[in-house]
């Protein structure tokens, strides 16, 4: 156990607790939600509307092909994103709080 | 008396190595090894293939490293990585060092320890084997697993470091009924754990009985010794630096020979594709072996089908289900969520995970390069001879590729891409057995009975004990399931994860009513609908299937004699083999008593997830617990800001 103990409902309740939370939660959330839906439209479209996975874009190279290149490139593209953020925004608001309440 | 110990085992494992040059090779295991999850549903009746449409060229039908070389390979790997655990047995002496190595692994160590955990022979060797079979869909089947790390890193990475200590019992724990929820979360992790290292056991014991005419008794016990030994001796130190050991020879392998078929290919990718589609040996595949066209659709463009969907994966329903499984059960996976707890902060483990997911989706774009490859410079028809499965296809591409079979080059690389493989297998194994060892001993033994009064030697010297016994169960079950269906319990493993562990712990983070009754309705249900969906599923082994299918050979072969044809020997073994089958078969039910599957789907995740967050939410609704609620604050603000945070030196 940690040798300092907290008062935990008095920072729940501190404004900038609060507004780190917020934005959290609203940022991490929507990025979850955005690339959940671009991750499921690879199975949707390839079952549900194929032809469109066959629509050759370089040579012989289809929509398909790249369209599941994207998902790794948009999986990175997620990292990347959410590491910015966490580095300046949170972490930034998180020493901020750290150092009023400790 | 450590080093004894250790050179001990170095030993017996020497001895297992060696000794099968002197037994016969066992004959018959030409079959798929089903190395894992990517292997899991090559359906079966492949077997039965298009017969004698074209003659084929007399093919290679077995992959021949060179003993010498591969044994020398393997034996390095065992030497080095007990030379570690040497060293981090010595400093294991707390709870602490033994689960989460002192939390003194920095971010970029426990990167590349859970990239290694995560990255099985399944996919190194399944999902390659796959695409050069199936084309496009198997480089979508790999999509799964590389996004699987978003989730962890967006919402379940940094607040299970900060609310957590050791295992999924104590972030679960946290505001419920301390004992109640630890003993079902460590009966879940174990269920879990063992499933997967099964499922591995199995995939390592065959696949070391193909390579190198090891019995497969003999390489299950090599093996689970080692990993035994790892665990037992070394804990988490030693298993995060086996971790990435392994990680850094799979990423090197797997770099170097996806370099060699772009240079083989003029690094110009639409060459290398317009190649693949005007391939005659990969048009006849598709046509014959995939699409069982005895006579060509007139027109019909077969190699550029080859990068069309639709080949392998038949119904979205399943791709759906397996797509949610994959995003949300490797989150709900035991053994990755204790990697958190080896690192000193959040933002430590913040990192891991992104370099987790570029290590693990740099791996995954790079397999499809090999994939394609050996399709290209091997053959489809050369790599389902020699597997039907084509979980050979890295190896012989690697054989190729480094200067052709008996060359020093080919014999070589062969060598090291088959070491590569055995490192895999000792890695995620030990990863398993101490995640299960570390909920029975910490959750269950300290924490239940002792009430988590026990001094730091009696919890180092009981985690070592369970992890004796751990990895004794794994060996003795691995052994009775030799002839068993183990594709099973991969998919049981994942959908458990996600249908189970997943809801518990996204709850327990983010909903402030969750309590005592929830995390055990969820943990309960979301892992009894996985288990009972998977059981009724096709995945099963279902015998009156089997004799469908032999009689279906019967019936054409049989006609075929009537009308005064001379079948050929081969011909005439399937003849028997199919009326064998057909014998042994006929009126027989699956493990569940089914002649058939009655859920249709082979993953179960579109069902069970709901199921178990409904499940941990009605669970929740009906029993309220005022305390649950009221410590929510101080978890919330924990896992949020990091304030309190345990770090896993302090006693």
């Amino acid at each position: 156990m940690a040798a300092k103990s907290y008062d935990w409902a008095k920072i729940a309740r501190n404004p900038k607790y609060l507004e780190l939370r917020r934005k959290k939660r609203r940022f991490l959330f929507s990025l979850w939600f955005c690339s959940s839906v671009y991750y499921f439209l690879l199975p949707v479209l390839s079952g549900y509307f194929p032809d469109l996975f066959k629509i050759k874009m370089i040579g012989v190279i289809n929509f398909g092909y790249l369209f599941i290149l994207s998902q790794y490139v948009m999986t990175f593209c997620v990292a990347i994103i959410s590491t910015r953020m966490a580095n300046t925004e949170f972490d930034r608001l998180t020493d901020e709080l750290v150092n009023e309440v400790g | 008396m450590l080093t004894k110990i250790i050179s001990a085992l170095l030993f017996v494992l020497a001895l297992a190595t060696v000794a099968p040059a002197a037994e016969p090779a066992d004959s018959s295991p030409k079959s798929a090894p089903a190395v894992g999850a990517a292997a899991q549903s090559i359906p079966a009746g492949m077997d039965v293939k298009a017969a004698g449409a074209v003659a084929p060229p007399p093919l290679q039908t077995k992959v021949k490293p060179n003993r010498t070389i591969t044994i020398s390979m393997f034996m390095a790997i065992v030497g080095v990585t007990l030379g570690v655990v040497i060293w981090a047995a010595r400093r294991t002496t707390t709870a602490a060092d033994f689960y989460a190595a002192g939390g003194g692994i920095t971010g970029l160590q426990n990167g590349w320890a859970i990239a290694g955990d995560y990255m099985s022979a399944a996919s190194f060797l399944g999902m390659s084997g796959l695409i050069s079979l199936y084309g496009i869909d198997g480089f979508m089947y790999a999509v799964g697993p590389a996004f699987s790390f978003i989730v962890i890193l967006l919402v379940i990475a940094e607040p299970c470091r900060n609310a957590g200590k050791y295992t999924l019992g104590d972030i679960l724990s946290f505001r419920t009924s301390p004992k109640t929820v630890r003993a079902v979360a460590a009966l879940s992790t174990v269920t879990v754990s063992l499933f997967y290292l099964i499922a591995q056991m199995v995939g390592a014991g065959k696949l070391m009985q193909v390579l190198l005419d090891i019995p497969y008794r003999v390489s299950v016990i090599g093996v689970g010794v080692l990993m035994v030994g790892y665990v037992a001796f070394g804990g988490m130190k030693a298993t995060t630096w086996v971790q990435i050991i392994k990680a850094g020879l799979l990423m090197s392998g797997t770099v170097f020979l996806a370099l060699l078929v772009m240079l083989k290919a003029n690094m110009n990718p639409v060459a290398f594709f317009t190649d693949i589609v005007n391939n005659p040996q990969i048009q006849d595949h598709v046509r014959l072996t995939v699409l069982k066209d005895a006579v060509a659709r007139p027109g019909f463009d077969y190699g550029q089908r080859f990068l069309e969907p639709g080949l392998f994966l038949k119904s979205p329903l399943d791709q759906i289900s397996l797509g949610i499984a994959w995003a949300l059960g490797a989150a709900g996976l035991p053994h990755i969520l204790m990697r958190f707890f080896t690192v000193p902060s959040a933002k430590e483990a913040r990192k891991s995970i992104v370099i987790a997911l570029f290590i693990n989706g740099s791996f995954f774009f790079l397999i499809n390069i090999i994939g394609f490859g050996a399709a290209l410079y091997l053959s489809p028809q050369l790599i389902s001879s020699v597997d039907k499965g084509g979980n050979m296809a890295t190896l012989l591409l690697a054989q190729k590729l480094g200067g052709g079979a008996g060359s020093f080059g080919g014999d070589l690389f062969l060598a090291f891409i088959c070491a590569v493989a055995f490192a895999t297998i000792l890695a995620v194994v030990s990863g398993l057995v101490l995640a299960a060892s570390a909920a029975i001993a910490h959750d269950v033994y300290v924490n239940i009975f002792m009430d988590g009064k026990a001094d730091q030697k009696t919890q180092v010297k009981v985690a070592r004990v369970t992890s004796l016994f751990v990895g004794t169960a794994a060996i003795v079950m691995g052994l009775m399931a030799e002839k068993e269906n183990v594709v099973a319990l991969v998919a049981l493993a994942f959908a458990v994860a996600a249908s189970g562990n997943f809801p518990c712990i996204l709850l327990s983070l983010f909903w402030r009513r969750f309590n005592t009754a929830g995390v055990v309705s969820g943990l309960a249900v979301g892992t009894i609908t996985a288990l009972a969906l998977v059981m009724i599923s096709p995945v099963m082994t279902y015998p009156q299937k089997i004799a469908d299918d032999a009689k279906k050979v019967m019936t054409t072969l049989e006609k075929k004699q009537a009308e005064g044809g001379v079948l050929a020997e081969k011909e005439l073994k399937s003849l028997e083999k199919a009326r064998g089958d057909f014998q042994k078969n006929d009126g027989g039910t699956s493990m569940t008593g089914l002649k058939a599957p009655i859920f249709t789907l082979k993953n179960p995740g579109i069902v069970s997830v709901p199921v178990g967050f409904l499940a941990a939410i009605f669970g929740t609704l009906l029993f309220r617990d005022k305390r649950a609620e009221e410590l929510f604050d101080e978890i919330e603000v924990r896992q949020i800001t990091g304030l309190g945070i345990s770090k896993a030196s302090d006693h």
